[in-house]
Order: C-alpha cells, then structure tokens, then sequence
C-alpha cells in the first residue's frame, strides 16, 4: 500500500477547516513544518483514519475534535496492487466510512464493509505485523501505551525495551502472550506434571486415584454380592427341595416302598431255594441213570470181545506153527549150500597156485635169452666209444679261431685296395721315342713307348747315350704306412690259424667241418648201443644173470591151466550165492513165529480182562438182566424230576430283578435322608453368611460404590478434557509464537543487522534470538549496559526496526508505508546523516513519510518536500 | 361403604446416593425413611385406612438391619394404619433372609403379600398380590389375578410390581404386565410400582411414583396416590399427594445468539430458599459467543452453592465466534494466530468431534484469560 494523499477537515485545531497533503510520492517524503503547525494532527488523523472504527467515540477519536465540537473527516488516498481508491471516514455525528475506486468513481463499499476493506489493508495477516509502520516522537508502536510515556520530557525512551518491543509484540503477542502462556501453565501444572501425568496430590491425580480405588472397591463389592446372591439362589433352590423331601406323604411312600420290596424279596429268595434244591436232585438222578447205562454198555461190548478174541488166538496159534515149520526147512537148505560154497573155494586155490608156478618158468626163459643179446651189446658200445676218443682228439687239431678265414678274407682285400691306392699315388714317368732311340730304362727296367712308369722316392733313368738321371719324388709314403699295419696283421693271423694263406685255411676248415660229423654219427651209434648208459646196461645184465640161475621146469599148457582156474572161480561163486540166497528166508520165517508169539499172548491178557469184566460164566445172564432193570428204574426217576424242575422253573420269579428294586427302594429311603440332614447343614452355612453380607449391609454399599464410580468417572473425564484443553491452548499459543518468530522475527533480524552496520560503525548490537531485543551492546570492544544507550541510539533503533520490517514485507509483496512524526529528535547531525542515508536507501522499495519540525537538520534529508494546503472537502 | 387407601412403591429405603458427597447422601437417604412418615401423615389426614406400597420398598435384598428394623420401628409408630409391603424385584422374594426376617420383626398393623392368594385386608375388600418371586421372574406374575374368585360385591384390588409394555426402571423383556389386567382380571384397581414417576395408565391402572424422587429421570416431585373406591366395580377416585422432600430438576436452558444467557438461566431456578432443597441438572444447548459462554461459566460458578446439588452440561452448547471476539483476543500477531488456529481447527470437518470440541474449548479459555490479562 501506498498513500497518495491525505484531507482532513474540522480535525483538532482544525475547527470547521481542513488541510490537504497532496502529492505523496514513492521513496522519502518529507513534511517540515514548524511546532504547531498542524503537522502531528495530521499523523494523529491519519491514524484514526486506519486504526478507529468510524462508529467509534473512544478517547483517542474524542481527542480528534476540536474544541468547538463537530466531525471530523478524514479522507486518505492510497494505491495498492488491486487499485487506487479513496478512503473518506466520518466521525459522531453522521458518522461514516466510505471506500471509492478512483478508477471508476464507484463508492465499493461503506460502513462495516469500508471497515473491513481498511483491516484488510493495515493487517498485514493476522499474525504479521501492522500494514502501516509507525514511529511517533519518543512512541514506538501502534497500541496504547503508558499514557505517561507521552507527557513530558521524560515520556521518551525508559528503557530501549520499548524502542522495538513494540513491533516484537505486535507480532509475538507480547507480554499478553506470556502471561496467557503462564497463566495456562499454571492452570496446567495444577493438574499434571510437566510430562503430562496426573500430579500427585493435586485433585486431577486424586480424582484418578478415587476412581481406581472406587473401581477396584466396586469391584471388590459386587463379587461379594454376587457371592450373597449365589448363597441367596442356593439356600432357596435348597429350601424348596427340602421341603419336597420332608413332605409326610413322601417319606411315608418311601418306607412303604422299602417293606413292599423286602417282603417281595423274602417270597422270590424261597422260590428260588426250592428250585435250586430239584435241579441239584435231577442232576444226581442224571448221574446215576448214566452210570448205569455205562455199566450196562461195558458189559455188552465185553462180551461180544470175548468171543472174538478167542478166534483170533486159534487163528494166531496156526500161523506160529506153520512159521515153525518153514524154518526149519530153510536151516537145512542153508547147511547144504555152505558145505557146495567151502567145496568150490579149495578147487580154486588149486588152480591159482598152479597158475602162479606156471608164469615164473616163463620169464626165467625170458630172461636167459635176452642175457646174451646184453653181452653183444655192450661189447659193441665199447667199440664205438674208443673210435669217438680218437676223432675228438682229431676236431681239435683242426680248430681255427671262430671267424678267422672271414678276417682273413677281409684283410687280403683290404691290402690289395691299400696298394693300388698307393700305387695310384706315386709320380710316374713315360717316353715316346724318337725312331731309333735308345731304350732308356728305369731302376734297370726298360721303359716302354706309351707306357707310364711310376716310381717311389728316387728312381734313376738310365739313357744310354748319356748317363744317369736320377728322379726324386718329394710325395709323401702314408699309404704305404697302412699296408703295412695291414700286412702285419695278415702275418699274426696265418700264425695264429697254422696256415701259410688263405686257400691253405679254406681247406683246413673243410677238413674239419668233416670230421665233426663223423663223430656225431659214432655218438649216434653209441647211443643206439647204450641209450640208458653203460651202468644200466650192465645192471641189467646183473638181473638177467640172477633169474637164470635157478630156472626150473613146469610141464603144463598155460592155457589149459588158467582156463581150469576160471571155472574153479566161477563154482566158487555160484557156490557162494546159493548159500547167501537161503538166509533171508530163514529169518523171515523167525520173525513170523515171534509175531504170532506176541500177538497170542496180547489177546490172552485181552481175554483177562474181559473175563474179569464178565465175571463168572455161570452168572452172566442173570447179571446183565439185573443191570437193564436197574437202567429203566433210573429213566423213570428222570423224567419225573425234570417235569419237577420245569415247573418250578415256570414259577420262579427273577431274584436280581426283585433285590435291585428291594436295593434301589432302600438306596431312595436312605439318599432322601442323607439329602435332608446334608441339606439342612448347607441352608445353615448359607443362612450364616447371607446374614453376616447384609449384616454388613455389602448390596447397599455396592450400589453407593456403583454410583460413586460412575460420579468420580465424569470428574475424572472431566478432568481429562480440561489436561486436553489447557494443552491444546498451550500447545495452540507456543506454534504461534515459534510460527511468528520463524516467518517475521528472524527475517527482520537479518533486514535489521545491515541497517544497523550502515549506522554504527563502532558499535555491535547483538539480540536475543528469542526475545528480539537487544541482548549486549558492544562499543569499541567493551561491553555496555543496554540501559545506557543513549536517546539518539534508541530512537534510530527504533526506526531502523521499522525499517527492516517495512523491507521485510516489501519482500513478502505487501509494502507498508513507514511513518516518522519527529522521530529523530536526539539525533546528532552526523547520525541523522546517516539515518538519513539508510531511509534513503529503504525508500528504493517503499514509501516513507517523514514528519519534522527540525526544518534545519532534515533539509539534509531532501527527498519529496509536501505542503499542506488548506481543503474544504466538496459536500 | 368406600374404601380408601394409598398407593405408594419404590421407597428404596437404605439408598446411599454414591454419586454425591459431603453430606449429601445421608441427606438423601434420611430423606427416603422419612417418607414413611409422610405417607402416614397423609393417611391420617384424608381418612386412609391403609397404605399399600407396591414393591421395592427396601432398595437392597440385604438392607442393613438398621434400615430394615427403623423402617418396620416407624411404621409400627402410626398403627392402626396398615401397611401393606408386596416383594419388588429389588426385594424380591429370592431374598429370603430379607423376609425371614421381617415375617419375625413385622408389628401386627404390616402385613407382608408374599404369597399370590386373596388377602382381606378390610371387610369385602380383597388384595391379589404378585410378589416378585426372584429379580426377573420373566412371566406375568400377575396372571393368577384373572382366575382368582372372590365372592359377589367384594372390591378387588391388584397389587403388582414391574413394566407395563416396554418402559422399566431397568431392563425390560419378559415379565411385563399385562395392562389391561385390571380389565381382564376384573379388578378395582390395580396398584403398581417400578416406575419412580407417577403415571396413569388407565382409569383402574396406576403406578404411583416413588414418594422420594431418587434421580432426575422423572422431574416430577415425590408423589403418593389416595384412592377411593366406593363399591365393588365403581370407578376408583385418584388424587395425588406431595411427598417429596429433595427435587430433583432437570433444567434445559436453550440459547440463541443475542440471548442474555445468564438472565436466562436465572429465570429458571427455583426461588431461593427452595434452591437448599434442589438437586438440579441444568443441561445447556442451543449456541452462544464467547463472552457469553465466560459469563454463562461464571455465573454457574456463583449460583453452584446455593443447591444441593448442581450439575450442568454444555456440550450440546455451540459457541459462535465472530471475528470481533477473536480482535478481542487480539488483533494481530501470534495470540490471533494461536485464536485464528483453534477457531479454524474448532470448525474443521477433518477433525473429530472430540478434538473439535477441545480446541473450541481451549478458544474460550484464550478468550477468557486474554480478557483477564487485559483489564
């Protein structure tokens, strides 16, 4: 917001006249005027204009009428972001409040509306600071203050506090918001502790506590009354049951229940002896009739035996006889076969002895034939190995070396290659004669036309006709070194062999070769002659020698002997089985007889025994007869005592039956009776402790402990809410000072410090981060008292706030004009120069409104010089 | 020959009224034994044979012996009066100690209806008593009443104890009476108790409300019924008769916005010297501003000790906030912040009630020591 003019008419000293301050630009404007000039009812207009309700006839907007009385109109023009538009405002009589959109001339709002629109302007949001910033000669706020601090010399600065305490409280609430926040704590702390539990000792704590106690107490009560009701329920369900159990007709009924089944019991226990008694008879009779049947049985089955027992001994009789007889017969038999078998086994010794002597005289015959056959032999083998001494002797003249003649063979071809090398190598000489020449001849040979001569060394030419001439060859004679060794070696060789050459060797290993194989065929023959060798031969010889001694004569065909043998051993065998054949028989025929014996004497004791059952002879008729009648006696008494038992059986009732009914009678009686005693015994327990409980009166307390419960509940909610509200006020009041100490105290400080370092180089402010206000003065390095500031000091303190908020909402897009009226009283020229300096530099964002009487010292100031004009509004 | 008698029940005799204290509930309970004494006074006064007190007489099955002996001490005092005592369901018979007890200790001029016979209890007047035979019977006890004879011109009077249809001091299911039965069982009259406030239920059918009122439910003044009947079938002649001696008064103080609250409620109290004897409930709705409701809590904090007993309840009570109430906490800064934040969280739909409320409450508390701090 911006204002463009202000009119007031018929304001203070201005009695039915008015004045204009037109032309109210951006940046530094400045009334000057002279004391009493009218220029701080203008200030005091102006802020009735935005602050007083036009309805309002408080003092402040008492004190804007002048003395002869009337209204006071105040008109203001003012720009802001949606326009510009006209504030005109009326007070007492005919009071009014009018805003008119200069755009258009249209009146947009009046009365409460116009008020409306006016908070709207100077309240920069509820929480923030005031859309229009004040600084009133030694005032530093808006709000009412010390009506004292505006009198006299001394109303201005008590104390710097007051010189920005005014903003911080506008915006922090204040010394209003501290005491509201400690009265809440103190209402607060009357109920619970800092971290929020019920104190102790206090009533919040107490109601708590009650409430517990009642809770439990209740608690405590109602399980008594339920124990009383329970004792209640039970002692009546008790006492209706007793009386139904005491009823005279019903035990009457119960004993009468008890005699019938007794007696009933008494009649069925007889019965039942009764028929135990017959059927104890029956079985006896039962018994005895089967005995006799038995006996009777026995003796009929004996007889029968008997006779045939006495048939099967004459049976068993005749086959032991018979058995008898065949043994003996197989005896004999057997005598006669042994005597055949010992016959026939002599005959074959016989014949095998004769057989034996008849094999011995052959093979002395053998052995006297084959003994001189032996003689020759060796004789012969003697032979043969003196001519194999004799040719080894001769093999070993003739040995050679192994490979010899192959060396040698060798070493001739390697002489022969030597010297043709040799031969090859040495310097020659040839002619050709002229016709008719002379032969020259070489080392006393001839040589011949076309014909190389070599020689060795030193040869000489002899040529006739002119002497000697001698060659000398300077060639080396290597080659003939190696013939040499050569030739040696073939020397040692043929030593060694015994031979004079080669074909003189190839002969003596022909011979040789020869030689060998005549001894391998004498060695051959040997061995045909003596193959096991001649101690063999000879041992042999020693055995044929012995057997031929004693050589005798048998006179037997050997065929005809050993035939005769073999019939004797084939008797012999016969002979031999026939005797074995007879023995099973035999023996058969013994087991037969002790068969028949045994089963004879069985049947005998058979036969005892059936006698011994049957007793005399005589008397076995008449005894049988006696032993039926007695049979038939017993069936009758039978029959009868089972028509007995039946009917008696028919009769009987069922004894368990009627003794359950006689038990259960009795057990009713004796139940009901023990119920009553114990039921008696129970009411008088129950009876003892209903009466000791409502002795106690514990229902009637139950219901006061219900009711109390219920009250202390309500208290104690109650007191709940009250803990819940007084920390929602707190929890309410302290975000709303931490919110505005964060959006605006803070800021503010940071648009305030570049302030103050424009106006005091040598002094160091610092402020409390949490109250705002100056904490420590620091002038040249000492710390002062803040008290001590000086007025001048104060007062740019004050403004400069206002400045640094002023910057601070021109920021946030809501600029507020600022607003001096002789705000710079104390100020030294040099200070007010540079106050001058730092509005100069605020007045780049925003309007400032300056009111001064100091004509002098604010001509420094420059800026927009205003005028009041005198203004009579237009009716 | 007319017969005349009063109807009376639910004197609860041995109630201690937990929910106060000081002397309060001794007060009280004095109070409920003393109406004996009234009812007797009243007999003498309008000719009253005898007093017919229909169930729950004592308020416990177990009343303490002092209760029980005082009460049975007090109605001896005004024989030849004859009392009649019929078992309620808070004295049912199920308490038979209680009734062992009285059949030892009743005077000649009590007379005990335990038993559902016809009972002379003056010459051709027969009682047909329904005793409650346990807490919740859960039949009509009643019933019997339809079959029982008595001879020609002889005046029949019911006596019974429990709801008709749904309504009941406690909970209601089974055992209703019928309530037509004066019809159907062709009584006279049919005396009833259980519900503490007097109530007709047709010409022949009433309950007669507690002598004492015990609880605000009624807001009726403790009352007895005398009835007359002058003949066998002929209409009974009801009048009902001041007993009580505490009133129990549910105030409801509706505000609208303007209203002087405080002159309101003021307008509702009793006179002065009656206030002693008053248990009130005042139970406050409708919707104010802020300084009313400080002055309205005030102004209850001034009037609280005249009563007996004073409870007020204003949660039903919305409290309009204007803008000028809050520039009254402050116009700007932060208190308006911390008042601009409770008024808005106090109308938030985001919030629950609980935490509405709390916040509208903690608004009014700023208001009320922003007003303290000011002034």
């Amino acid at each position: 917001m911006k204002i463009l003019a202000l009119r007031l008419f018929n304001v203070k000293r201005f009695a039915a006249r008015g004045v204009a301050i037109e032309g109210i630009g951006d940046g530094v404007n400045v009334l000057c005027a002279a004391n009493e000039f009218g220029k701080s009812t203008s200030f005091e207009a102006l802020h009735a204009l935005f602050f007083q309700l036009h309805s309002s006839t408080a003092g402040d907007v008492k004190n804007l009428r002048p003395y002869s009385g009337g209204n006071p109109l105040i008109e203001a023009d003012i720009s802001t972001q949606q326009g510009v538009f006209r504030i005109t405002k009326q007070f007492y009589g005919r009071g009014s409040a009018r805003i008119i959109d200069l755009g258009n001339g249209r009146l947009i709002a009046q009365a409460d509306e116009a008020e409306n629109f006016i908070a709207s302007l100077v309240r920069g949001g509820t929480a923030g600071p005031a859309g229009l910033l004040w600084v009133r000669q030694g005032m530093t706020g808006i709000e009412k203050r010390n009506r004292a601090d505006e009198e006299g010399d001394t109303k201005i600065r008590t104390s710097l506090l007051q010189s920005v305490q005014g903003e911080v409280e506008a915006v922090t609430g204040g010394r209003r918001m501290s005491e509201i926040i400690a009265a809440t704590e103190e209402e607060l702390s009357q109920l619970v502790t800092r971290t929020g539990k019920a104190k102790a000792g206090e009533p919040y704590a107490a109601a708590i506590e009650e409430r517990n106690r009642l809770e439990a107490e209740e608690q405590r009560l109602a399980a008594e009354v339920r124990l009383l009701r329970d004792a209640l329920d039970k002692r009546a369900a008790a006492a209706k049951r007793l009386a139904e159990l005491d009823r005279t007709e019903e035990r009457e009924e119960r004993r009468r229940n008890v005699e019938v089944a007794q007696v009933a019991f008494g009649t069925a226990k007889s019965q039942f002896e009764t028929l135990r008694a017959a059927k104890v008879e029956l079985e006896l009779i039962r018994v005895q009739q089967d005995t006799a049947q038995r006996a009777l049985e026995t003796f009929k089955s004996a007889a029968e035996k008997a006779v045939t027992i006495t048939v099967a001994l004459n049976e068993v009789e005749r086959k032991r006889l018979e058995a008898v007889t065949n043994r003996d017969m197989a005896l004999d038999t057997a005598a006669k076969a042994r005597a055949a078998f010992d016959a026939a086994e002599i005959e074959e010794q016989e014949a095998l002895a004769l057989l034996v002597r008849l094999d011995a005289m052959l093979k002395a015959r053998e052995a006297h034939e084959r003994l001189g056959e032996l003689q020759q032999k060796l004789e012969g083998a003697e032979v043969v190995l003196k001519e194999i001494e004799q040719a080894e002797a001769e093999v070993v003249l003739l040995k050679m070396p192994e490979k010899a003649v192959t060396e040698l063979e060798n070493i001739d071809v390697e002489i022969a290659k030597f010297r043709a090398v040799a031969e090859a190598g040495r310097s020659s000489v040839g002619i050709a004669y002229e016709p008719h020449s002379p032969i020259v001849s070489l080392s006393g040979e001839p040589l011949r036309e076309g014909k190389q001569r070599s020689y060795n060394g030193q040869a000489e030419l002899t040529i006739p006709g002119i002497g000697i001439l001698t060659l000398r060859s300077g060639q080396p004679v290597g080659g003939d070194r190696q013939l040499q060794q050569s030739q040696e070696r073939r020397r040692v060789l043929l030593a060694l062999m015994g031979v004079e050459d080669l074909a003189a060797a190839r002969l003596k290993q022909v011979n040789e070769q020869y030689k060998k194989s005549d001894l391998r065929e004498k060695k051959m023959h040997l061995s045909l002659l003596a193959p096991d060798g001649f101690a063999k031969l000879r041992a042999e010889l020693a055995t044929y020698r012995a057997v031929t001694n004693d050589m005798l004569e048998v006179k037997a065909d050997p065929a005809q002997v050993r035939a005769a043998h073999e019939a004797a051993e084939a008797k012999r065998i016969t002979a031999r089985e026939a005797w074995r054949a007879v023995g099973p028989t035999q023996s058969g025929m013994e087991d037969a007889i002790v068969a028949a014996s045994t089963q004879a004497a069985v049947l005998n004791a058979e036969r005892v025994q059936m006698d011994a059952i049957l007793g005399q002879p005589a008397m076995r008729v008449e005894r049988e007869e006696q032993m039926a009648a007695q049979l038939a006696d017993f069936n009758t008494r039978l029959a009868e005592q089972l028509t007995l038992v039946k009917g008696l059986q028919e009769e009987a009732v069922d004894l368990a039956l009627v003794e359950a009914t006689l038990n259960r009678m009795r057990s009713v009686a004796e139940a009901a009776m023990k119920e009553t005693s114990q039921l008696r015994e129970e009411i008088a327990g129950w009876t003892a402790e209903i009466r000791a409980r409502s002795e106690d009166a514990v229902e009637e307390k139950w219901r006061e402990s219900i009711d109390a419960l219920a009250a202390m509940g309500i208290r104690v909610v109650g007191y709940n809410k009250e803990v819940a509200v007084l920390q929602r006020l707190r929890d309410a009041l302290a975000t709303a000072r931490s919110q505005a100490r964060e959006t605006y105290l803070l800021p503010v400080m940071n648009e305030l410090r570049p302030l103050l370092g424009l106006l005091f180089d040598d002094v160091s402010i610092t402020f409390d981060e949490k109250t705002l206000l100056p904490d420590r003065i620091m002038r040249n390095g000492q710390e002062e008292d803040v008290e001590r500031l000086s007025g001048g000091m104060r007062e740019q303190l004050s403004v400069l706030t206002r400045l640094a908020f002023a910057r601070l909402l021109a920021k946030n897009g809501g600029p507020a004009p600022v607003i001096l009226d002789d705000a710079l009283v104390y100020s030294d020229d040099d200070r007010i120069e540079r106050m001058f300096d730092a509005l100069h530099r605020q007045a780049r964002e925003q309007q400032i409104i300056v009111f001064s009487c100091r004509q002098r010292a604010f001509q420094k100031l420059g800026g927009n010089a205003l005028q009041m004009l005198d203004w009579t509004p237009a009716e | 020959m007319t017969f005349r008698f009063i109807h009376s029940s639910d004197l609860h005799l041995g109630k201690r009224f937990g929910q106060f204290s000081g002397d309060l509930p001794a007060q009280l309970r004095e109070a409920r034994h003393a109406s004996i004494r009234r009812l007797a006074e009243h007999a003498r006064e309008q000719g009253a044979s005898t007093i017919l007190l229909a169930g729950d007489t004592f308020d416990t099955e177990t009343p303490s012996p002092m209760v029980l002996r005082q009460a049975l001490t007090e109605m001896r005092h005004y024989a030849p009066i004859h009392w009649v005592i019929l078992p309620g369901n808070h004295d049912s018979l199920q308490a038979a100690q209680l009734w062992i007890t009285l059949k030892a200790e009743a005077p000649e001029n009590v007379t005990l209806a335990v038993d559902a016979t016809p009972l002379e209890i003056a010459p051709r007047v027969m009682l047909l008593p329904a005793p409650c035979t346990t807490r919740r019977p859960g039949r009509d006890l009643s019933e019997w009443m339809d079959g029982a004879g008595t001879s020609e011109g002889t005046i029949r009077i019911g006596l019974a104890h429990g709801a008709v249809q749904s309504f009941s001091e406690e909970d209601g299911g089974l055992d209703v009476i019928a309530p037509d039965r004066a019809r159907r069982a062709g009584l006279d009259y049919l005396a009833l108790g259980d519900w503490h406030g007097g109530v007709e239920i047709d010409q022949r059918t009433r309950y007669s409300g507690s002598p004492e009122p015990d609880r605000f439910k009624h807001d009726r003044p403790g009352e007895a019924l005398i009835v007359s009947i002058e003949a066998a079938s002929a209409l009974p002649e009801v009048t009902s008769l001041e007993t009580g001696s505490f009133s129990w008064r549910t105030m409801k103080l509706d505000l609208v916005d303007g209203d002087d609250a405080v002159a309101r409620m003021g307008e509702l109290f009793p006179e002065a010297h009656l206030r002693r004897q008053a248990l009130v409930k005042l139970v406050i709705g409708g919707r104010t501003r802020l300084d009313g409701r400080t002055a309205l809590a005030s102004a209850i904090q001034s009037a609280r000790p005249d009563f007996a007993w004073f409870e007020f309840h204003d949660e039903a009570l919305a409290t309009e906030c204007e803008t000028d109430d809050l520039d009254a906490i402050d116009i700007g800064g932060a208190l308006r912040g911390a008042a601009d934040a409770l008024f808005a969280e106090a109308g938030s739909a985001a919030r629950s009630a609980e935490e509405r409320e709390v916040a509208r409450a903690a608004l009014g508390r700023l208001y009320a020591l922003a007003q303290k701090v000011s002034s």
